[in-house]
Order: structure tokens, then C-alpha cells, then sequence
């Protein structure tokens, strides 16, 4: 999947200042990296990844204008500054006379650089050796270098290095580096402020993985594995997050080629097909049918009549513009609200138009024809997905959204199928709370004490009306099981030998919640809970309620 | 036979794994079995008892997932007079003839529903199983397995390699991200990578274990053990010298000393041994250590060892409770409340009250008159029913909605140490690529403004007429080749 650099995939290139630029690779054009130079895609393309290069001030004799940089050249400070302390062993500093270096000579002005600013300006027009001369001329000309301890050195010669030398990585553009560039390199409120712990903690509590292979004979009464509701409002990150989890992230490529056969026969669609006998005619392509698969789908709700998923085409996948061999042509499903609470008032699916056999077809003008296919084909789809998605029994919930949570809950808990969890993200706590609140002990006994009473006192055959209970409960909190609250935070380090100690900085902003809960199928039967705890109500001596008894269901 | 880890299905069939959900954080693992695979005499075939009741297997078999089941009347008594023991000496006695028979009879008795207790029949997990595992050594939990995953790109198709099998929490959690399908059911003439996990473990009974759950849970095939010490012995499969190499993208290692086996983990061992990593791709690795010293010494290996974007760690995790707090004199007698004035007026009220009844009773002493019931009343009442105004509504929804963290906090768990290998790149690599793609080969830079959208859209619709034409002289029935322009 991520092999090698291929020609028209967007890559990430990591820049010596920390800056990360999303670049897509087109054949034969040049990538330009503002002050650090620019080079040509075809030198980096069918690379590996990781490799960092230098641009060369000359280039060889084929016109290759790039070096790669070993592994052994970009750790050397370290790995010489080891190596000399292992010879020196760790008494060097205390004894023998020389002194420990201290910042208590320096004074920090300007004067202490002796090159002007047109002498840097002129270094840098003439300088070769991709700015690492540089480096050297600034350290060479800096006056209180040798009062200078180990520490502010390495931190200078670092913070000139990021300034001057020319140098890029090739990053593999996965969701990994896409929640780090989002969150550091641009609007992080449009992802939410997504951090990497969340996103993974996120899909493990939602158990979202690949749904294994479609038998070749469906048994019909078997449901299909691996189909998730997605709320997304990040742009299509966590839809991305959950599809490389379920391996339908990436476009299928040449590598892959054994599999693909059997991916399509698969998922409903087939290759090429051979129309007509006689070899008289083409090969005809029947494409794959959008939102057509059975298993290992991704189910999105959304609130405007189209999806935010923009994110997604940085792995292939342009929902305005759709590439028909990748996965998630078949395996991505929308669906809108309305669609989904209220079908028959959705434009689409009201507008069925009457099934026309294919003679009456053939006269039709063609531009009539196309659209009559245009409009049947719209409407199957989406009454398709309606009706799946209506019926329930989904695999899991990820939630991460901008709308109420208990409102969301209300409509997509109930269509999940027993067991199946949901996992909820927000930035902030207080979305959470409200609904961990509503999922609360007391709550729940109060709901099953109100049902109770309101079925005991209809009788037998009679529909009982719930809806005095559901206006006192927004959502009913016997289907989750165990609501957790989460919080996760990664604390990054800096090892470096001597100087190993958690970052100085790092990013504010929203902490990041997650909130988790399994759907269960409450009996219809009153069950009374067991284990009453008497001995250690007595012990308590506060007024016990009911709240004890029921403690044991969570 | 699918695992429910992975594939659960709809119910819970006879011989799977299903956890026995009794209250938060208390989730008893069981296999489900139509009859008595211990053989400890129940009646009702095989029994799970807990401390809400007890569930023969045969109210839970075939059940949806996520029910919530009854317990049912068992009589463990006369059972347990009879004991295991006592039983097997029985058998000793009389060779063949009883037990046997026992066995063969599947008319186990149908279980009576009992008057209370519950629980829910959920399918396995690796969150709920890292809950509920046996412990055989620290276990690596969720919060860090999570992060671990998604840094180290374990994927549908990958393979990773996990040293220190330990209790197996992580062996689930990797085995669910790398899977892709069955290897049973992959037909034998088309070769798709399926996700594999490569357990190693040096401790013989542990790996013994693993390789049993591994087979319980229906993870054969899934997840290799290897009993070996991998410091010595290497990651490749079968024999550490000629075996296979197991093509790992990802590697986690959660052993004392990490860089003990880091030596195996190149691209070309000194040992002339076939690389344990996967020629096609990067090796992503990450370490678990607990202690900085075990870090840093990682890292220096890593370092020599050409290993890229090393970086460090460690995860804070908490849960939060969540609970309503009430203060206010109103509050007494309710659980978790506390009898406090909730503001200035009520202390006031209260200060007010106070001191009138205090008065009254000074009066009353003077007066001689302590045996009124007035008077009683006035010393032993409590300022419960005072002027305060009881708060209306559901107990449920009264007070502040106030959030904080569990009690008790694992404030470190490890230290992840995580880091890169790129492929191997020779300069015949690089010599070929150069030819493919030429250094000096430039285009000229689009022209602006070529076809519109709309130009090229009416195009595209030609063409398909035309193909639509031509398809229909040659078969009557319609294909549907248009649901392309509807986009």
C-alpha cells in the first residue's frame, strides 16, 4: 500500500523547520518548497518512504539533482556525542580541573554574531553543500561559541540548521500524519482538534475492523459482517480513520493486482465482461454500482443534503468526482437525516419514477433516456441505502459531531445490533456529561419503574402508550450498557543523551473526550436485580434507595 | 470456525466465547457449551454461576447478542455433596459403566427461570477481554494498545510481530486490526496478503497458554506463537536459523531489554538469516518499556541501527465519573447529599431559625415548662422541616451534573518508544527507478482554462450514447451503463 512513492498520490514532505506540506506527485513537474529550493517529482517517484533528501547545489550527469541522506549522517551529532561520552565516562565534568561550563559569562546581544545580515544574505546566495556551509561559517563566526554549554550549543546549531539547510522527507500521506497536519498545519476546529490517541482509542472502543471476506454464496438469512454508522463532522477525518481500520481506505494498486480479482468478484461487481458472442463487439467495463456492498460498509449520516467529506480526497477518493475502482466507491454509503428519520418527505425518495421496460426505452431520445437512467438509478440507490440503514443492525456507532448527542443517540442506538458499541468524540466535556447523565442509575430506574407502571396498568392486548414516558425521557436508558466517560493524552519526550526530558510546549486547546457504551436488548419481562446488598446497607446508615439495587445492572 | 472477536454473528452459537456481563468492570469469560464440559454433574448441562444467580449454557445458546438473560433455579447443593472428587473415584471404581452413560444422554433438565438476578450475553471484544483476562503478567491496556496500532499502521493485510505474548491483550487487539478475511476460506489460486500476527514468548507455560486461547477463540491461523527467546533466537518463523521469515510491517516489543533484540530486526542480519521485515515495505516498531533507563538505551540502539523518527511517549489515561451533587438543607436523608446551607439566604434562614428555637427553649427552662411536647419537639427536630422549600422535580435530575477522574488513576503505565525503517534502497534500485522515471523529463505547465467542466461532461455523455448504441445492436437487454453521469 505505501511501498513506494507512486506518481500522482499526494505525499506529505516534512521540511527542516517542522513544517509539513501535503504535495500531489504529478510526473514530470516541479515541487517547489519556497526558501528551501524545489525539485523534480520524477526524482522522488517510486522511491521509498522515510528517505530523506538534499537538494544538490550541482546535479549529476543524468540531471538527477537530489542525495539521499543516510540514516548514519542524520543521527551523527548524537551518535558522536555518545560516543564521546562513553569515552569519557560520567566523572568527566566533576573532577580534573576543567571547569563545568556554565551560561553565567554569556551575554546574549547581537554582537556575539559577527556576520551581518548581508554577509549571511551573501553566504546564502553563493553557499553550496545544501546550506550545511552555512551552519558552519554562522557557528565558525560566533564569538562566545566556546562559552557556550553543550546544551545551548546543540540548541543553536539546530535552530540555524532548521533555517538554512536543504534537506525534505517523503511522508506517506495516511491519517496519522493527516490528524497531526490538521490539527498543527491548519484550522484545527474544522477537524475538531482530533489528536492521534483519540483517533485510535476511538476505533478500538467502537471495535471497528475489516468484516473478513464475503462468502461467495451468501447465505441469505446470515447478515453481513462489518457495517458501521459514521457521524461525521470533521470533514471526513474519522470517516478516513475508520476506512483504513476497515481497509478501505487506500486505492487498490498494481501491487495489490492478485487481490483485486477477488475483491470485486466479491463486493457485487466484475471486471470486464465480454457482451455479445462472435468477438464482434468491445469489451464492455460494467461499473461497480455506488454504495452497492453488502459487508464492511461505512454508513454516514449527515446533516445537509450533501456530506462534508472533502478530506477524503487526499487518499483517492473525490466525492464530487468519483474514482470507481476505489473501495469506497462501493463501500461508502450517505444517507441524510431526513432520509433516515423521514423518508417520505425526502425529495428522492418521494419521486419514484415508474419502471419503463426497455423497448419503450429504445425509442426514447437519448438525452430523455439518460436522464430517465439517471433519475431510476438515484432513486434505487438511495432507497437502498434507506432501507438498509433503516432496518438497523449495525456493528458499531462512531460518533463525532456538532449535534446533541442524546438527539443523535435517540435515532441510531436503536439500529444498532446487540452488543455492538458506541463510541462518541468531543472536544470538550460538557456534551458528554449531559449525556452520561442521561444514561445515569438513577435515571434508568426511573424509566424502568415508569414503563413498569404505565404496561401493568393497560391491558393485555392493548398497545401500551409509551409516549408519556418518552416525553419524560428524551432517550431510553435501558439499551446502553456501562457509559463510560474517557480521557486521553499523549505526553511527548525528547531523548537525547544527557538531556531526556518531556517537551517544554506543546498544544492547548480542547482536551478531548470520549464517551463509550455497549447497545444490549433489555428483556420485555420485569427481571428483578439479585444481590441486594443488605449487610452493607446497614453499614450505611444513610437512608437507602433504590439506586443500590439497580447499581448491579450497569 | 469464525471467531467471535472478529465475526461474532447475530447469536451466540454453541462452542464460541461469550462474556458474561455482570455490573461495569466484572465480565466472566466463558465457552458456551450444550453440554457438561467439565462434568460437574449439573442437571441442566453446563452452569455458569455468579454472584447474581446462576445461567445454565443452554438459556444462553442461540440468544441475539446483547440480551439480557434470567437467571434460572439450579440446585448446586445436592451437586456439590456429590463432589468432582468423590465422582472420579467413583469412576476408578467402576470402570465404564456409569459415567459413560451419563455422557451419552443429552436429556439435561430445563432450566426453572429464578425469581431475580440477570445478566447480558455480549460477544468478546479485545476491550472486554483485556478486562476480564487471567492475568499472567501486565497487561497492556487499551488506552496505550490503541495508540500503539494506529502509530505502528497495523492494518487490514498487514503482519505484525509481538514479543512478550504476556496475558494476550495486545494479541487480540492486533490480531482484530491486521484481519481480512479467514485463511481457510482463501481460495487456493489467488494470492491476497491476509493480516497475520507473529506471537513470541519466552516463557514456555505462557506461550503454552496463548497458543490455547489462540485455539478457543478461533484465532487459528490468525495468530502464530512461538515459544523462543527472541534475544537469542530471532523472529523468524519455524527453525530461528532457516525458518520463514514472518514479512512483518509492524513490531511491538514488550520485553526487559529491548535492544537485546533489536539486532534481529534489520534489513540484512549479520547472521546472514533472512530478514524478519517485509522487503516491500517500511517497519514501523515500537518498544514498552516502564523504566527511562530501558528508553534510552532502546533508543540508542535504534539510532545505530539506522532507525528514523524515533520519538517518546507515554499516554495519560483516566476515566471520568460522572454524578449529580447536591448540596442544600433540603437534602436530608438523601444518599450522597450533603447537609449544607447551598446559599447565603439559606444560612440566614437557617442562622434565623436557629436562634428563635434556642430562645424558645431558654424561655421555656425559665418557665419550667420542659415536659410540652411544643418544647420537646422544638429540642429534638433537626431543621428538616424548616422554611427552606423542598426542591420539586425527579430525584434524578436534581443537582449539579459535576465530572471528575476514578479514584484511583495509573498515572504511567510504559514508556513508548516508537521508530521507522525504511526499505532497503540500492543504488540498482535507484539506477532502474532513474530510468523509469527521467530526472530531466519536464511538462509544460498546463495551460489555464482548457475544457469546462460542462464541455467535458457533455463529451464524456457522447461518448456513452455511442456506447449505448453500439451495445444495444449487439444485445437487446439494457445494461445499466449510465449511473456513471449521475454523478
Amino acid at each position: 500500500m505505501h511501498s513506494s512513492i507512486r506518481p500522482h498520490q499526494f505525499v506529505a514532505v516534512q521540511l527542516p523547520s517542522e513544517q509539513t506540506r501535503l504535495v500531489k506527485l504529478v510526473p514530470n513537474t516541479i515541487v517547489n518548497l519556497g526558501k528551501y529550493g524545489s525539485f523534480s517529482a520524477n526524482q522522488v517517484i517510486g522511491r521509498p518512504f522515510y528517505l530523506t533528501f538534499e537538494i544538490l547545489d550541482t546535479p549529476e550527469s543524468d540531471g538527477y539533482g537530489l542525495r539521499i541522506v543516510s540514516a548514519t549522517e542524520l543521527h551523527a551529532e548524537t551518535l558522536i556525542e555518545e560516543a564521546e561520552a562513553d569515552g569519557e565516562g560520567d566523572d568527566a565534568e566533576a573532577g580534573d580541573g576543567t571547569p563545568l561550563r556554565t551560561n553565567r559569562e554569556i551575554v546574549d546581544d547581537a554582537s556575539t554574531q559577527r556576520l551581518t545580515l548581508e554577509e549571511i544574505e551573501e553566504l546564502k546566495k553563493e553557499a553550496s553543500g545544501a546550506g550545511k556551509d552555512i551552519v558552519a561559517k554562522l557557528l565558525e563566526s560566533h564569538s562566545a561559541l566556546d562559552q557556550k554549554t553543550a546544551f545551548s550549543l546543540a540548541k543553536y546549531t539546530l535552530r540555524k540548521r532548521k533555517k538554512y539547510i536543504r534537506r525534505f522527507t517523503i511522508l506517506p500521506l495516511d491519517v496519522n500524519l493527516l490528524v497531526n497536519y490538521s490539527l498543527q498545519e491548519r484550522d484545527a476546529g474544522r477537524t475538531m482538534e482530533l489528536r492521534d490517541e483519540h483517533i485510535g482509542l476511538l476505533g478500538c472502543l467502537a471495535n471497528v475492523h475489516h468484516g473478513g471476506q464475503v462468502m461467495t454464496d451468501p447465505i441469505p438469512d446470515v447478515k453481513p459482517n462489518g457495517r458501521y454508522l459514521v457521524v461525521d463532522e470533521t470533514g471526513g477525518l474519522i470517516v478516513a480513520a475508520m476506512a483504513e481500520r476497515m481497509g478501505i481506505l487506500y486505492p487498490r494498486d498494481d501491487e495489490d493486482l492478485e487481490s483485486e480479482e477477488q475483491h470485486s468478484t466479491n463486493e457485487g461487481k466484475e471486471q470486464t465482461k465480454e457482451v455479445g458472442g462472435a468477438g464482434s463487439k468491445p469489451y464492455r467495463r460494467i461499473r461497480p454500482r455506488p454504495m452497492s456492498a453488502a459487508g464492511n460498509t461505512i454508513t454516514v449520516v449527515h446533516a445537509y443534503s450533501q456530506p462534508n467529506l472533502s478530506l477524503l480526497k487526499y487518499f483517492g477518493y473525490d466525492t464530487n468526482n468519483p474514482d470507481e475502482s476505489h473501495p469506497l466507491h462501493t463501500n461508502l454509503k450517505t444517507i441524510s437525516w431526513l432520509q433516515l428519520v423521514n423518508p417520505e418527505s425526502d425529495p428522492i425518495l418521494s419521486a419514484e419514477l415508474p419502471f419503463m421496460p426497455a423497448q419503450e426505452l429504445a425509442e426514447l431520445k437519448p438525452s430523455k433516456r439518460t436522464a430517465y437512467f439517471f433519475k431510476r438509478n438515484r432513486w434505487e440507490r438511495v432507497k437502498n441505502v434507506v432501507n438498509e440503514a433503516r432496518e438497523g443492525g449495525f456493528d458499531g456507532l462512531v460518533v463525532a459531531t456538532l449535534l446533541t448527542p442524546a438527539s443523535i443517540f435517540k435515532h441510531l442506538v436503536p439500529r444498532l445490533a446487540g452488543s455492538a458499541p458506541v463510541a462518541m468524540y468531543s472536544p470538550t466535556a460538557e456534551p458528554l456529561v449531559e449525556l452520561m447523565d442521561l444514561y445515569s442509575t438513577g435515571r434508568r430506574t426511573a424509566f424502568i419503574t415508569k414503563k413498569r407502571e404505565l404496561t401493568q396498568n393497560s391491558s393485555d392486548n392493548e398497545e401500551v402508550d409509551l409516549s408519556s414516558l418518552y416525553d419524560e425521557f428524551e432517550l431510553d436508558p435501558t439499551l446502553l450498557l456501562a457509559p463510560t466517560l474517557h480521557h486521553s493524552r499523549v505526553r511527548a519526550w525528547q531523548v537525547l543523551p544527557g538531556r531526556t526530558h518531556p517537551l517544554m510546549t506543546g498544544r492547548g486547546g480542547a482536551e478531548g473526550y470520549l464517551f463509550h457504551g455497549v447497545r444490549v436488548i433489555p428483556t420485555a419481562d420485569h427481571i428483578q436485580a439479585a444481590g441486594t446488598f443488605r449487610k452493607r446497607r446497614k453499614v450505611v446508615t444513610s437512608t437507602p434507595t433504590t439506586d443500590q439495587d439497580v447499581e448491579m445492572a450497569t | 470456525m469464525p471467531s467471535p472477536f472478529l465475526t461474532p454473528g447475530s447469536t451466540a452459537g454453541p462452542d464460541t466465547v461469550a462474556l458474561l456481563h455482570l455490573r461495569r468492570d466484572q465480565t466472566i469469560p466463558t465457552i458456551l457449551r450444550t453440554f457438561d464440559d467439565q462434568n460437574l454433574g449439573y442437571k441442566e448441562g453446563k452452569v455458569s454461576n455468579t454472584r447474581f444467580g446462576s445461567f445454565p449454557h443452554s438459556t444462553l445458546i442461540d440468544q441475539p447478542w446483547g440480551s439480557q438473560i434470567a437467571a434460572s433455579k439450579v440446585d448446586t447443593g445436592s451437586r456439590g455433596r456429590r463432589g468432582p472428587s468423590k465422582r472420579k473415584a467413583d469412576e476408578l471404581d467402576t470402570p465404564g459403566t456409569t459415567t459413560g452413560a451419563d455422557d451419552d444422554t443429552p436429556s439435561l433438565s430445563k432450566p426453572v427461570a429464578a425469581g431475580s438476578g440477570f445478566l447480558h450475553l455480549m460477544y468478546p471484544t479485545p476491550e472486554s477481554w483485556t478486562l476480564s483476562l487471567p492475568h499472567r503478567t501486565q497487561v497492556v491496556y487499551t488506552p496505550d494498545y490503541s495508540y500503539i496500532l494506529h502509530r505502528l499502521r497495523a492494518r487490514a493485510g498487514g503482519t505484525v510481530i509481538e514479543a512478550g505474548a504476556g496475558s494476550g491483550s495486545f494479541t487480540h487487539a492486533a490480531v482484530r486490526a491486521v484481519f481480512n478475511g479467514y485463511p481457510q476460506e482463501q481460495p487456493a489460486n489467488k494470492k491476497q496478503r491476509l493480516g497475520k500476527v507473529c506471537s513470541f514468548e519466552f516463557h514456555e507455560q505462557r506461550a503454552k497458554a496463548v497458543r490455547q486461547e489462540i485455539s478457543d477463540h478461533g484465532l487459528n491461523g490468525l495468530v502464530e506463537v512461538t515459544h523462543r527467546d527472541v534475544y537469542e533466537g530471532g523472529f523468524l518463523l519455524g527453525d530461528p536459523q532457516t525458518g520463514q521469515s514472518p514479512k512483518a510491517n509492524a513490531i511491538f516489543l514488550d520485553l526487559p531489554a529491548p535492544w537485546l533484540a533489536l539486532k534481529h530486526l534489520v534489513r540484512k542480519p549479520a547472521s546472514g538469516a533472512e530478514s524478519p521485515l517485509d522487503p516491500n515495505s517500511a517497519a514501523y516498531l515500537c518498544t514498552f518499556s516502564p523504566c527511562l533507563e530501558q528508553a534510552e538505551k532502546t533508543i540508542r540502539v535504534m539510532r545505530q541501527l539506522s532507525w528514523l523518527n524515533i520519538s517518546m511517549v507515554e499516554v495519560n489515561h483516566n476515566r471520568i465519573d460522572v454524578k449529580r451533587e447536591r448540596i442544600g438543607l433540603d437534602c436530608e436523608g438523601i444518599r450522597g447529599a450533603t447537609v449544607y446551607p447551598k446559599t447565603v439566604e439559606e444560612a440566614v434562614v437557617k442562622l434565623q431559625e436557629d436562634d428563635e428555637r434556642a430562645k424558645r427553649l431558654r424561655q421555656a427552662h425559665y418557665d419550667g415548662k420542659t415536659d410540652d411536647p411544643k418544647v420537646q419537639e422544638d429540642k429534638t427536630r433537626s431543621s428538616k422541616e424548616s422554611a427552606i422549600p423542598a426542591s420539586t422535580g425527579p430525584s434524578y435530575s436534581q443537582g449539579r451534573l459535576i465530572h471528575r477522574s476514578e479514584p484511583e488513576l495509573k498515572t504511567h503505565t510504559s514508556y513508548l518508544v516508537f521508530a521507522v525503517l525504511p526499505r532497503d534502497w540500492t543504488e540498482e534500485d535507484e539506477q532502474k527507478c532513474r530510468q523509469q522515471w527521467p530526472s530531466q523529463k519536464l511538462d509544460a505547465p498546463e495551460p489555464k482554462g482548457g475544457k469546462s467542466r460542462r464541455q467535458a461532461k457533455r463529451e464524456a455523455k457522447e461518448k456513452c450514447m455511442e456506447e449505448i448504441k453500439a451495445g444495444e445492436n449487439a444485445q437487446p437487454t439494457v445494461e445499466k451503463v449510465e449511473e456513471g453521469n449521475e454523478a
